[in-house]
């Protein structure tokens, strides 16, 4: 009898701890969607006459691992320039902030189920979404690294965007100093697993 | 005549150096240090959110790009390569708070604040994300 009822109490033992490991396990694998409030988004815009260039280090990123949709949001204003008189330009002059006062890219990447994320190692990824900038959405590809380490997901992108696709205007005095062209360069350090509380 | 003629030219190419100094002046002119500016508001960090929360335009006009002072409990100090530091104002179990960006020149003043205490800062509202946003500020001392 006591025989028995050891062997029944370590049986039920073992399943509830089986059933709690399941239960982690599945959270852990379960965990799918990412964000970050920290993406840095710098754009750079160089000429013979002028370098310019800006950092915004508080974008936020969404990036869900199942469908491999992926969203950056980026406040206008949150741009910093080292001259005031440049971000005064840019803000009132080219891009408007006060009317438009967000950046927007809603993407998906192609190839989304090659990031293994139990798995370290740095992985490429293709992009392909909507940016809008301006009250203007263009669509744009570009081609993403992803690191994982530890469990740790982050993220770099390089894009450039034609200004006139955004309906920027530069003042004809300084149009030789913005080139037609800006290159964008987003840096993420570490997503974090996103949770009902997030 | 002549002489009038020649004070002509003097006041022109004097007028012409003053708008060239002004002009390099502005176009080099770094960022005020917001320690020392007006602020166009003094507001509590969950009124500000919630006006951002129920009415993001309104709150927009009165804020967006301007500089405003924020009263709020410290509920988060992050720390990014020595040279980023921000502040959370609000509760770290709200999905929205106010986010505080310090001016590198004042980030030594984080070390007097601690997660829990009543701080004032005085920031550029650049907006509503995920939080309110604020940048270049700076920590403004109780006793100022």
């Amino acid at each position: 009898m006591f025989t028995f009822s050891g062997q029944h109490f370590f049986m039920r033992v073992r399943m509830t701890i089986l059933f709690l490991l399941t239960i982690v396990c599945h959270a852990v694998i379960a965990q799918t969607r990412f964000f970050t409030k920290s993406a840095k988004v710098s754009f750079y815009s160089t000429t013979p006459l002028a370098a310019i260039e800006a950092h915004n280090v508080k974008a936020v990123s969404v990036f869900d691992h199942t469908s491999g949709q992926i969203e950056f949001s980026v406040l206008m204003k949150g741009f910093e320039f080292e001259k005031a008189r440049m971000q005064a330009d840019f803000n009132e002059n080219f891009v408007e902030s006060d009317k438009y006062p967000k950046a927007i890219f809603r993407g998906n990447i192609k190839n989304v189920h090659d990031l293994a994320l139990n798995k370290d190692g740095v992985y490429r990824a293709q992009v392909t979404g909507v940016l809008t900038i301006h009250g203007v959405s263009k669509t744009q590809n570009a081609e993403s690294l992803f690191t994982i380490k530890s469990g740790v997901i982050s993220a770099a992108s390089e894009l450039i965007i034609t200004v006139a696709d955004y309906n920027i205007k530069t003042p004809a005095l300084v149009a030789d100093k913005i080139g037609k062209t800006v290159k964008i360069l987003v840096n993420i350090s570490a997503y974090q697993p996103l949770s009902q509380n997030n | 005549m002549k002489l009038s003629g020649r004070y002509f030219w003097f006041a022109i190419i004097f007028a012409g150096l003053v708008l060239l100094v002004y002009a390099f002046y502005e176009y080099n002119r770094k960022h005020s240090d917001l320690y020392s500016v007006d602020t166009v508001a003094s507001t509590g960090a969950v009124a500000l959110v919630t006006l951002y929360e129920t009415d993001e335009q309104t709150a927009n006009k009165l804020y967006l790009g301007k500089p405003v002072d924020v009263t709020g409990v410290v509920a988060e100090i992050n720390t990014q390569q020595d040279t980023i530091v921000n502040l959370l104002l609000g509760n770290r179990n709200n999905v929205h708070n106010v986010s505080c960006l310090l001016d590198v020149k004042h980030t030594g003043r984080v070390k007097e604040v601690k997660i829990g205490d009543e701080v004032t800062v005085r920031g550029i509202c650049t907006g509503y994300l995920i939080d309110v946003e604020l940048n270049r500020c700076v920590i403004i001392p109780k006793n100022r």
